[in-house]
Formats: C-alpha cells, sequence, structure tokens
C-alpha cells in the first residue's frame, strides 16, 4: 500500500510475480508498475513469457509468487470472473467467439440485459442489447452490425466484437495479446486508431506484440521480456527500433539481408494452365502458368483470397486442380498424392500450420518424422526405430533452435507458435527437396525468427532450391524474391523479375489496377 | 381417420419430446445416446410408482397415470446423472458412455423388475402391467398435452431465456462461455439431466401407449429414432418435429394399409421396420447438410490452447 499511495496514478501492479511451467519459468521474479491511461507494450520473443502474465493478470493463470496489486489494493485474481469484476478484460489471440452466435449474442453472454416476456417469464431482452452495442460501436468507432453472426464476418470485425465484449463490461484495464497477428496492413491502421482513442478515452491498455513498428506507432511505454525474465522498461520516444530489437533477443541482431546474386539453373517446377475451382464450381485459380528454376526465389505478391493459396495447395496435392499440368523436374505429378510428391522433391510450410503441418496432440519427436518415419532410418520393414528419431529430432530442434519444454517428449501444443513454426521449417528444410513452398513463413514470429527464416530461405536458393514464396508482406517479397507475379482474382497480372518491380507498383497490379499483362512472358 | 392420427400422435409427441432432450444436451456439447436407456429407465420408474399407487387408489382414478409421469422424469433426470458424471466430470468418451448405458439400463429393469413383482405381487414375471392412459373425448391422450405444452417451453427455454443462450453458447465454443465467467460444467449437467427427465417421460408414455406395460419391450429403439430425428432436424426444434412426424406417419400409414388390404398379421412386422428404413433412406439425402454443434463430445478442457 504504502509505495502506490504515493502515486495515486499506478493502476495494476505486478510484485515479484513468479510463474512456472514443467520444464520452464515463464515468469521469473517480475516487478511491473503502469500507470492509468497509458498504453503500455510487452516485447519478448515467441515463449518470453508475456502472454503468461497477462493471462495471470486476467485471472487464467495463477502466480505461485508474487502479488498483484489494482488500483493500489492487493487483490487475488484467480478467476477471469474475478479479473472482470475489477474491470480488467482481455482480448486472446484466439478469440473465444461463438460462430453461429450473432454479435451481439456473443457481447452479451454472461451479462445478459433481461425483461420480462407477457410481464411474468425472464427473457433475453436481444432489442436491447443490439441498440446498446450500436451505440457502444458508434462511440468508439468500432464499426459492427450487431444482428450479423460472428461466422459471416471477417477477423477484423471478430476482433472488434472482441473489443466491445470488454467495453460492455466496463473494463478500464484492456488486455491486447497479439492483436495484429490476424489482421492484413489497412486493418491494423484501424485498429491501432482505436487503441489510441481508447487510451485517450482513459483506458489503460496492455499491448502484447512482437512487431515493433506498432510499438513505435502508439505505445508510450515498453517492456522487455526475455525468457521469462523482464529486462528493461523504455519510454518509447526515446529508444530506436535497433535498440529495442537488439534488447528483445539479447544479442546484437542484423536487419539487413545478405542477398548475392542469383545463379539460375533447369526449370524444376513447371505449372501449365492451372484451374482451381472452388465448391461452386467456380474459378478461384483461372488458367494460370508460372516456372522456378532451380536456385530462383518466385514470390506471388497479393491480397490475400485471390487464390495464392489454391495454387501452394494444388502444387502440394491437397487439392485436385480442375484443369492443368503440373510438372516436376520434367515428371508430369499432376495426379499423384501428396506422399508421390513429397518421394518427388516437394517441400511444403502450409499457412495454417496446427491445422495441416502438424499434429497438435503428438509429441515434438513424432511431428518431426512426420513426412519419413515410414522409411529409413525411422522404419525397419514394419517397425519404427524410435530411437533413430529421437537422435534426429535432438539434432534437429538444436539446429533451427526450437524451445520447448521436454524437448522430443514435448506435445505440439505446448510450444509457442513460433517454435511451432520453427520445428515445421526444420522438417521440412530437412526433407532436402528440389522444390520448397513456404507460405506465409514468417506469420506471428518474432523479428529474430523472421530474419532467420528469411535468411534460411536465401540460403537454400543459394543451394540451388526453387523456392516458391506466398506472402502478404511486400516487405518480405521485396527483400527475398528474384521474381515476382502479382496475383488478382485468380489470375496472375504480371510476372516480371525484382528489379523491374517497386513496392507502390506492386500495390497497383494487388489492387487490379495496373495494365493486363500476359502471366509468364 | 381419426384414429390413424391420435394414434401416431401417441407415438410422434414422445418420440419428439425425446428428442427436443437430446437436443438440449448436444446443443451443450454432450453427445447423448443415452436416450434409449434413460428412457427405458424412466418407464421402470414411472410404473412402479403407477403401480404402488394403484394398490392404494380406488380404482379408474387417473391420479396413478399423472404419478408415473412425475416419477418417471424423476426416474429419467436421476439416471441421467450417471451419464453427466461419466462425461463431465470423468471426461469419459461420451459415445461409450451412451452406449454401455442404454445395455446397463436394459439389464437393470429387467432384474428390478423381477424383485419388484416378486415382493410386491408374488409373481416372477418381468414385466409390470400399465392401466389405461386417461383420454380426453376425441380420443385424445392427455400425456399429449403435456408433451404439446412442455415442447412450446422447451423452445422458449432454449432460444429467448438466458439459461437457453448459454447453453447453446456451451456446444459451440465452451471456452467462449468460460472466458465469460460462467461454468460450462454446470450448464451441461442440467442440460444432460434435462434430456434425462424428457426421456423418462417419453419412456412412461411409449409404455402406456405402445405397449401396454412395462417390459423389456420399451427397449425398442425408439431413444435411436429420436436421436435420427434430432440429427435430421438439424439440431433445432421444429424441423426434429418435421422428421418426427415423418416417421410416426411411416408406422401408422403402414399399419392402416396392411388392415384396409386384409393382409396376413405377418405384414403387420414388416411395417415395424418401416420407420427404420425411412431412417436410411433419409440418411441418404441428409447427409452433408446438417451441421452438428461444433463442440459435440469433446470434453472441455481449459487448458487448451
Amino acid at each position: 500500500m504504502n509505495k502506490t499511495e504515493n502515486n495515486s496514478e499506478t493502476i495494476v501492479e505486478f510484485r515479484h510475480i513468479t510463474k512456472r511451467f514443467p520444464g520452464i519459468v515463464a515468469n521469473d521474479d517480475i516487478n511491473l508498475a503502469v500507470k492509468k491511461g497509458e498504453i503500455f507494450a510487452l516485447l519478448g520473443e515467441n515463449g518470453a513469457g508475456k502472454s503468461v502474465l497477462m493471462s495471470i493478470l486476467f485471472g487464467m493463470y495463477e502466480a505461485e509468487e508474487g502479488e498483484i496489486y489494482i488500483r493500489g489494493k492487493k487483490e487475488q485474481i484467480d478467476s477471469p470472473i474475478k479479473a472482470a469484476a475489477l474491470n480488467i478484460g482481455m482480448v486472446h489471440q484466439h478469440f473465444k467467439l461463438v460462430e453461429n452466435f450473432t454479435i451481439a449474442e456473443n457481447i452479451i453472454m454472461g451479462a445478459e440485459p433481461m425483461k420480462k416476456a407477457a410481464g411474468l417469464f425472464p427473457v433475453v431482452d436481444i432489442d436491447y442489447a443490439n441498440e446498446k452495442i450500436a451505440a457502444l460501436s458508434k462511440e468508439y468507432g468500432l464499426e459492427v452490425d450487431p444482428t450479423a453472426r460472428i461466422d459471416e464476418v471477417p477477423v477484423a470485425v471478430q476482433q472488434r466484437a472482441e473489443i466491445l465484449k470488454m467495453l460492455y463490461r466496463d473494463a478500464e484495464i484492456l488486455i491486447f495479446d497479439e492483436p495484429t497477428a490476424v489482421l492484413a496492413p489497412k486493418e491494423i491502421e484501424y485498429l491501432l486508431d482505436i487503441i489510441r482513442r481508447l487510451r485517450d478515452g482513459g483506458k489503460t491498455i496492455f499491448l502484447v506484440t512482437h512487431k515493433l513498428k506498432e510499438i513505435k506507432a502508439i505505445a508510450d511505454r515498453c517492456g522487455i521480456m526475455r525468457r521469462g525474465k523482464l529486462i528493461s522498461v523504455h519510454s518509447v520516444a526515446d529508444t530506436d527500433l535497433q535498440e529495442l530489437a537488439n534488447l528483445m533477443v539479447g544479442h546484437k541482431i542484423e536487419l539487413t539481408l545478405d542477398k548475392k546474386p542469383p545463379a539460375f539453373g533447369e526449370n524444376i517446377l513447371t505449372v501449365e494452365h492451372l484451374t482451381v475451382t472452388d465448391r461452386n464450381k467456380l474459378p478461384v485459380v483461372n488458367d494460370i502458368s508460372l516456372s522456378i528454376r532451380a536456385g530462383e526465389i518466385y514470390a506471388i505478391a497479393g491480397v490475400s483470397g485471390n487464390g495464392q493459396l489454391e495454387i501452394a495447395d494444388a502444387v502440394a496435392g491437397m487439392i485436385t486442380p480442375t484443369a492443368g499440368r503440373i510438372t516436376l523436374q520434367g515428371q508430369d505429378i499432376t495426379g499423384c498424392t501428396v506422399r508421390r510428391r513429397t518421394e518427388a522433391g516437394i517441400a511444403y510450410i502450409p499457412e495454417d500450420r496446427q491445422r495441416v503441418a502438424v499434429v497438435m496432440d503428438m509429441t515434438l519427436r513424432d511431428n518431426m518424422v512426420l513426412k519419413s518415419y515410414y522409411r529409413p532410418p525411422f522404419a525397419d520393414g514394419l517397425f519404427r526405430d524410435t530411437a533413430a528419431a529421437d537422435t534426429y529430432t535432438a539434432a534437429a530442434l538444436e539446429k533451427y533452435d526450437v524451445r520447448s519444454g521436454q524437448d522430443g517428449d514435448s506435445i505440439m501444443r505446448t510450444l509457442s507458435g513460433g517454435n511451432q513454426q520453427k520445428a515445421v521449417i526444420g522438417r521440412e528444410t530437412d526433407l532436402d527437396a528440389a522444390l520448397m513452398i513456404f507460405v506465409q513463413p514468417t506469420r506471428g514470429v518474432d523479428i529474430g525468427a523472421i530474419m532467420n527464416i528469411r535468411r534460411l530461405m536465401l540460403d537454400l536458393r543459394d543451394k540451388g532450391k526453387a523456392i516458391l514464396l506466398i506472402s502478404m508482406e511486400l516487405e518480405e517479397i521485396m527483400a527475398c524474391a528474384d521474381t515476382i507475379g502479382v496475383i488478382y482474382g485468380g489470375e496472375i497480372k504480371k510476372t516480371a523479375p525484382r528489379e523491374e518491380w517497386t513496392i507502390e507498383k506492386i500495390g497497383e497490379y494487388m489492387m487490379g489496377l495496373g495494365e493486363r499483362s500476359k502471366a509468364n512472358e | 381417420m381419426m384414429h390413424i392420427i391420435t394414434d401416431s400422435l401417441a407415438f410422434i409427441l414422445p418420440l419428439l419430446i425425446m428428442a427436443i432432450g437430446g437436443i438440449f444436451s448436444e446443443k451443450s456439447g454432450v453427445t447423448n445416446l443415452a436416450l434409449e436407456g434413460l428412457q427405458g429407465f424412466g418407464a421402470f420408474a414411472g410404473a412402479v410408482a403407477a403401480a404402488l399407487c394403484t394398490a392404494h387408489l380406488a380404482p379408474g382414478s387417473a391420479a396413478p397415470f399423472y404419478i408415473a409421469l412425475l416419477a418417471a422424469v424423476i426416474g429419467g433426470a436421476v439416471f441421467s446423472l450417471l451419464h453427466a458424471l461419466l462425461c463431465i466430470r470423468f471426461r469419459a468418451d461420451q459415445v461409450v458412455s451412451g452406449v454401455v448405458i442404454n445395455l446397463f439400463s436394459l439389464a437393470l429393469t429387467t432384474c428390478l423388475a423381477k424383485s419388484f413383482n416378486r415382493i410386491f405381487s408374488h409373481t416372477a414375471q418381468n414385466r409390470i402391467s400399465l392401466d389405461i392412459a386417461p383420454q380426453l373425448p376425441g380420443g385424445f391422450y392427455t400425456f399429449e398435452l403435456i408433451i404439446i405444452a412442455l415442447a412450446g417451453l422447451c423452445w422458449f427455454i432454449l432460444y429467448r431465456t438466458r439459461f437457453g443462450l448459454r447453453l447453446r453458447a456451451c456446444g459451440d465454443n465452451p471456452n467462449a462461455v468460460d472466458a465469460a465467467g460462467l461454468s460450462v460444467e454446470r450448464i451441461r449437467y442440467t442440460a444432460v439431466i434435462i434430456s434425462g427427465g424428457l426421456s423418462g417421460l417419453a419412456g412412461i408414455c411409449f409404455a402406456y401407449s405402445v405397449t401396454g406395460c412395462f417390459s423389456s419391450a420399451v427397449y425398442m429403439g425408439y431413444g435411436y429414432l429420436s436421436i435420427a430425428a434430432l440429427i435430421f432436424g438439424n439440431w433445432t426444434i421444429l424441423p426434429t418435429l418435421k422428421a418426427c412426424l415423418l416417421f410416426g406417419l411411416a408406422k401408422y400409414l403402414g399399419y392402416e394399409l396392411v388392415k384396409h388390404l386384409n393382409m396376413p398379421s405377418s405384414y403387420s412386422d414388416l411395417v415395424m421396420i418401416l420407420p427404420y428404413a425411412v431412417t436410411l433412406i433419409l440418411l441418404i439425402f441428409y447427409s452433408g447438410s446438417t451441421r452438428a454443434p461444433r463442440a459435440l463430445g469433446e470434453a472441455f478442457d481449459k487448458g487448451k490452447r
């Protein structure tokens, strides 16, 4: 009490917070005081313990040691209910929404406005809820239609529903856990504006992120976490990006890439007149042709949802094209199964790694040999050789810097998103395939890992691999690609060497503007 | 013509109320294949209550019937606690739990019915006879009205009340319910118990209208049929009613046909398969267009990311 009374502005204070998980100290003696009405960013690599600290504040985990003071009073936050009573709200990284409910129904659940039907039966007053939410959404500039169903609105709107959920409950301390990971650049700007507006309205905001630019754009102060420890707290205005990046990873990191001049070899992948249709028989990929040479990074740029994911899926064998031919090193693989393609030389890092690339409830070891468990050295005739898998996994985890609680025995689900991604990239790289498909490889991973993944891609290219890169990050495409094709409405509008493009020019083609030109000139 | 309607309603409405019970359970996220066993146990509890009362009341009184209904609801609800405990508290596989409860219920009630008769009527039979259910002018059973009223109430609870909103949320995303500071477990317990009570009610109605007694013959698979009905009805009440109507008409129009054409009684056995055959045919058309609650069959795990 004594210290906080002196500073009436302090609204949240952590004292000596420690939380352990099997094999890991997630939070190690954290001390931090946050002032009312500031945007406080927590910056750190994947698995640094940011989310855990916020989960403790929100009552989802209980700290083993330490105390939390809210508005100067010591509080035992043992459940989200308690947190809500203290006016603490949280937007989780994975939204907690009921998909077949309307936005309003989701927002009011647990705090429903009631009325009496026929003067007798208590019923949920959905009309009042719709009105109140419409008013709230206007007040904070969060555009939503309260009567729209969650599964019918885009992710950005779902997130607004989550924010409104907190505001509806009069939350004053708002926690955002990686809020921009799921958003497109325009939506990010919109969200940052909202967060700023909330701060100006007197709310206190915790922002968990590993995107330095966003912190620079809106945060007032920033705490840097590394391996469970709070390393330091900085005023954002007085610290530059490079400094923050270095502090976050604990050593100096190189933010620039060293790209060697290309040395193209023969054609590895040839796609001719590929067409993919969706469930309603409408073309999502329309008569696309492209080819990738050994030692070349071919990047497809475009706004999400224009058919780029379907191209990757069709080449990898996840979906069957309606028409077209796919040739890998002279061999027609159009009708081959995924395993045949893998053996023919395709490695695939898909966008949705949790659903497609790994089995979340299996061990890291089994996931690491998911594509090769059936053949030597991991299998001997009918039986698996788990010792070989063990040896391989231990080496691979070391090589690709995958951090987990119990090494190969860790269940995939317990790894942080970035470490899952590193594991998948490691496994696919070790397939030593002639063609590697990277889809959104750096999405949701921290700055250190981003640079490592990009460097790895360039390294593989220099070793003569053909690489198909699909990314929504133009900066990534400009930094890595040798050849860039821009996709719009299922068609590649223009393909040209990297030197002939500028970000602005790509942007025009992405919006369907630039002049129409034949793919694969 | 009238009696086709009254007879088939005496089959359709219990089927519907049991299916509604199933909807409550499954909309909350708990797979409930135990409906068959629950209705059987309800029928047993009701029959025992009726037999005990009849001995002490004036002949012809309708009181034993209503006491039987109440006992059946309570019996089904209590028995469903077994399923609730196994699935929610002990996170057992919900399909296995449901199937085993069905087998357990059949064996248990047959055995208990025998003991009951040995003590109270000093016979060794395993059936407990029932009187005729009270009827209204026009041939409608009073239980049909009760069920219609209950079905309306259930719809109201599911779609208009706070509890209904939370229950439906549990079946789609229990994490959202948890984050809203509500107890997923408590909602699911309530939902399963409601399904038990409604199934018990359906069971005693079948016992009165279809078999005329409690015996192992009340385990005719109607519980499974009601599950089929609620799935064809896409876990919503009105379309489920349509499916139940279809099953009921298939059954009774078949009977009428056999009677009308003076076919030998062996053909009525053939008619018995009609509702099940209709189910199989419906499966072909409805598969793919139904959408189960997203979290159906999964024990709620707070820690899962």
